[in-house]
């Protein structure tokens, strides 16, 4: 790892401060979300408080994600194909940050 | 090691030896369950683009959410999120530099399953309209 252990470190546990109050909202209403029908999901993401919520929790959730996963890729691959996972991980967090920015706005501005 | 050389150094003790406690349970299910919600949000993020962008993907994603698969993949999710949830506000309390010592930990590590499961079964029950 380069030289960066100290604000990773914050990172992590200052994005865990975030998401807490976020996972607790997400448990109250995700579930019901995820199995309405499309007109129903739609509305929902698009209402201000659920698009602003589901948001934040996905980037807050992206970035909290990828320095655990890393934490993981570096205990268990000493070969090469570290860095590998490392750069998959990493592109994986910025395409669910875009995927999941974009959608919204979307929903909440062209809907 | 860093070099790929086989190591003459001794190495710590492995997995096969520990004696199996709760805490180090818990431990292993926090990073178990990061691994889920990481997974979990990437097929979210496949629900909410289809949502936003593409009605075709929507359909799809929403059949396999209806199926017996999709329960328990929502579930499995939700019992994820409320485990790290739970027990990531143990690791916060214990930044502060206290909850370390055995009865306690053991004692909060039982607490975080049996709350975690609870929590599961409400969100479920509650989310599925009170009928699941």
């Amino acid at each position: 790892m380069s030289k960066k252990g100290t604000s990773t470190f914050i990172l992590q546990r200052a994005s865990a401060v975030l998401l807490a109050p976020l996972s607790i909202w997400f448990l109250f209403e995700i579930v019901s979300a995820l199995t309405a029908d499309y007109a129903t999901a739609r509305a929902w993401v698009a209402a201000p408080w659920n698009a602003l919520l589901l948001g934040a929790f996905f980037i807050i959730g992206a970035l909290h994600m990828r320095i655990g996963l890393a934490e993981i890729i570096v205990d268990y691959v000493h070969s090469w194909a570290k860095d590998v996972f490392l750069f998959i991980n990493w592109l994986a967090a910025l395409g669910l940050i875009a995927a999941a920015a974009w959608s919204i706005y979307t929903l909440s501005f062209a809907g | 090691m860093a070099d790929g050389a086989a190591s003459k150094r001794p190495l710590s003790p492995h997995l096969q030896i520990w004696r199996f406690t709760v805490t180090l349970a818990a431990s292993i299910t926090h990073r178990g369950t990061g691994v889920v919600l990481y997974g979990g949000l990437l097929l979210m993020a496949l629900w909410v683009i289809g949502l936003a962008l593409n009605p075709a993907l929507f359909a799809t994603v929403s059949a396999i959410i209806h199926s017996p698969l999709g329960f328990i993949l929502i579930a499995g999710f939700v019992w994820s999120l409320s485990f790290h949830l739970m027990n990531g506000l143990r690791h916060l309390y214990w930044d502060s530099g206290r909850g370390f010592a055995l009865k306690t930990a053991t004692m909060t590590a039982w607490l975080v399953y049996i709350a975690a499961t609870l929590a599961t079964a409400l969100v479920i029950w509650a989310g599925y309209g009170g009928s699941a």
